[in-house]
């Protein structure tokens, strides 16, 4: 649904999105996470048609970008960072002037049945100058759902929704996914873009890593097994003699094992332990945070070491 | 076509919620009818005929003033307003092409000027039809006519024109109202004339107006297409 080949956009001196390379796929979920400032909503104004690259081409929805721009923003949906709801019209006024701009079939029912998901149809006549954030977000999220868009760009979608809203949203991207939406989602909600994506993309100007977010963090910093033991046991560490454990680490009463296949080799590391005289209380994977990774890679640091 | 017309039905129901816009459209006309009225009343009862005529000719100069002011409130408040309630960037996101963007945010400040001027010139012919008991005809000439029809259109564009290039570069809407009523002063010079040479007014010097406002109005709304671009708006405008 999305490819994009070197993708590149300057500002003069400056290069806002460094020759990108991604492939999203239709139904996918995928977030694209980076800091503040990295050319996340750079890159979606591109992927939306709204500005040019500077370098490399995109498909978008199956149409070329710089080609098509027209038919390709009749396809895509977009969320703004901010929710950009004129404040002096109802909610139903907003949405049925963009209703009609796309054109919806059927505006006013396409309106009435989004206010309603999204639980606004009581305030339907009331200016969207009188909502609360929250609302003001629902209903602008209902404005880029509005035509069925093949691909939604949703910009830091629940940001300042309350945890009912937020978990409105996340449920409504489920639903989305189900119907083979392709969403593209960025955010700085780590553990939702966890939850949510298929795969993340971590980004600063250029693309630092792609992936499954599970696929990412073993690739990254290998799969750990945690042993939690009921004793201390010195020494032990020393003398596993394991040939498929990579490397073992003490940590207080716990030892924190590097395999190459956990699932396959747990059971055969539990029964080298009993052996060597340790009391084992659990065992459990270590699961790096997605934070964590996050953290690594835009510092640079080398998360293997 | 059918875009265009859902903006400009879109920009006039805001404006007409918008206080600011509404006494521009609306009391700004009402109340220079109401003076214009009271001054012919005034020479009327001066008994001289020529003063009540000057005061009906200085009265005919405020219907080529008010297009150059409904104009501006509407414009201010289209493109100031879209950027301060960060709506730019959704509207822009839909399949709306640049030219139906700037015509309809045009055409929302043009029409409703054009027609609340004439509009407004009906009223002044009514009022002081009623107030006077006669519209001193001999006053009212082909030249003055033909400035009222003729002229307002391009004294509207012109000033939406203008509007819109200051309002692209300013996010206080006060601030482009200021430096936009500054900017429209050339398109005034038909009234500076008519004020200082009342009695020289004919169609030779309305065709001239005319042509002049022809060419700032096509120079001004290439600069304003120019500006209206997806990629400025979004990358320069402020």
């Amino acid at each position: 649904m999305i490819e994009t080949r070197g993708l590149t956009r300057r500002f003069g001196p400056r290069v806002a999105v460094d020759g990108l390379d991604l492939d999203v796929a239709r139904g996918e979920v995928f977030g694209f996470l980076g800091p503040n400032g990295a050319g996340k909503t750079t890159t979606i104004r591109m992927l939306a048609a709204l500005i040019a690259p500077t370098g490399g081409s995109a498909t978008v929805a199956g149409h070329r970008l710089g080609e098509a721009n027209r038919e390709i923003r009749r396809r895509v949906g977009v969320l703004t960072e901010t929710p950009g709801l004129y404040r002096r019209l109802s909610a139903r006024d907003n949405l049925l002037f963009f209703a009609r701009l796309y054109p919806v079939q059927e505006p006013e029912r396409q309106v009435e049945r989004y206010l309603k998901m999204f639980e606004l149809w009581d305030r339907k006549d009331e200016p969207a100058g009188s909502f609360s954030k929250g609302m003001r977000q629902k209903l602008a999220i209902a404005r880029a759902l509005l035509h069925e868009p093949e691909i939604l760009f949703l910009d830091e979608p629940t940001a300042g929704l309350d945890p009912e809203a937020a978990k409105t949203v996340r449920d409504l991207i489920e639903t989305l996914r189900s119907k083979d939406r392709t969403i593209f989602l960025c955010t700085h909600n780590l553990d939702e873009a966890d939850r949510l994506c298929d795969r993340i993309g971590l980004f600063r100007t250029r693309m630092l890593a792609v992936g499954d977010p599970v696929a990412l963090r073993e690739e990254m910093y290998g799969r750990r097994t945690v042993v939690h033991l009921a004793s201390p046991s010195p020494g032990i560490e020393q003398t596993l003699d394991l040939p498929f454990v990579k490397k073992v680490e003490r940590l207080d009463d716990r030892l924190i094992v590097s395999l190459a296949d956990p699932d396959a080799e747990n059971p055969a590391l539990v029964r080298r332990l009993v052996e060597l005289g340790a009391d084992v209380r659990f065992v459990n994977e270590l699961r790096v945070s997605l934070e964590d990774l996050y953290l690594d890679l835009m510092e640079g640091r080398d998360a293997k070491a | 076509m059918r875009r265009l017309r859902v903006l400009l039905l879109k920009e006039w129901r805001e404006s007409l919620r918008n206080k600011m816009v509404v006494f521009g459209v609306v009391l700004l006309p009402l109340f220079l009818v109401g003076i214009s009225v009271y001054m012919i009343a005034l020479g009327e009862g001066i008994g001289d005929p020529t003063a009540s005529i000057v005061m009906f000719n200085t009265s005919l100069m405020y219907f080529l003033l008010l297009p150059t002011i409904i104009p501006l409130a509407i414009a201010v408040y289209s493109i100031v307003g879209e950027k301060d309630q960060t709506t730019l960037e959704p509207l822009l996101a839909t399949p709306i092409s640049d030219l139906e963007l700037f015509l309809g945010k045009a055409l929302a400040s043009v029409i409703p000027a054009v027609v609340v001027n004439w509009l407004s010139f009906g009223l002044f012919l009514a009022a002081t039809r009623v107030v006077v008991g006669a519209v001193p005809l001999q006053a009212l000439t082909a030249p003055w006519l033909a400035s009222i029809f003729g002229l307002s259109p391009l004294l509207a564009l012109f000033s939406v024109g203008v509007t819109m290039l200051v309002s692209s570069r300013a996010s206080d809407a006060r601030a482009a109202y200021q430096f936009s009523s500054f900017a429209i002063l050339p398109g005034l010079v038909p009234l500076i004339i008519y004020s200082s040479q009342q009695t020289l007014v004919d169609l030779r010097l309305v065709v001239a107006e005319g042509a002049v406002l022809i060419v700032l109005c096509v120079v001004i709304l290439y600069l304003a297409i120019r500006v209206f671009r997806r990629e400025q708006i979004l990358t320069r405008w402020k």
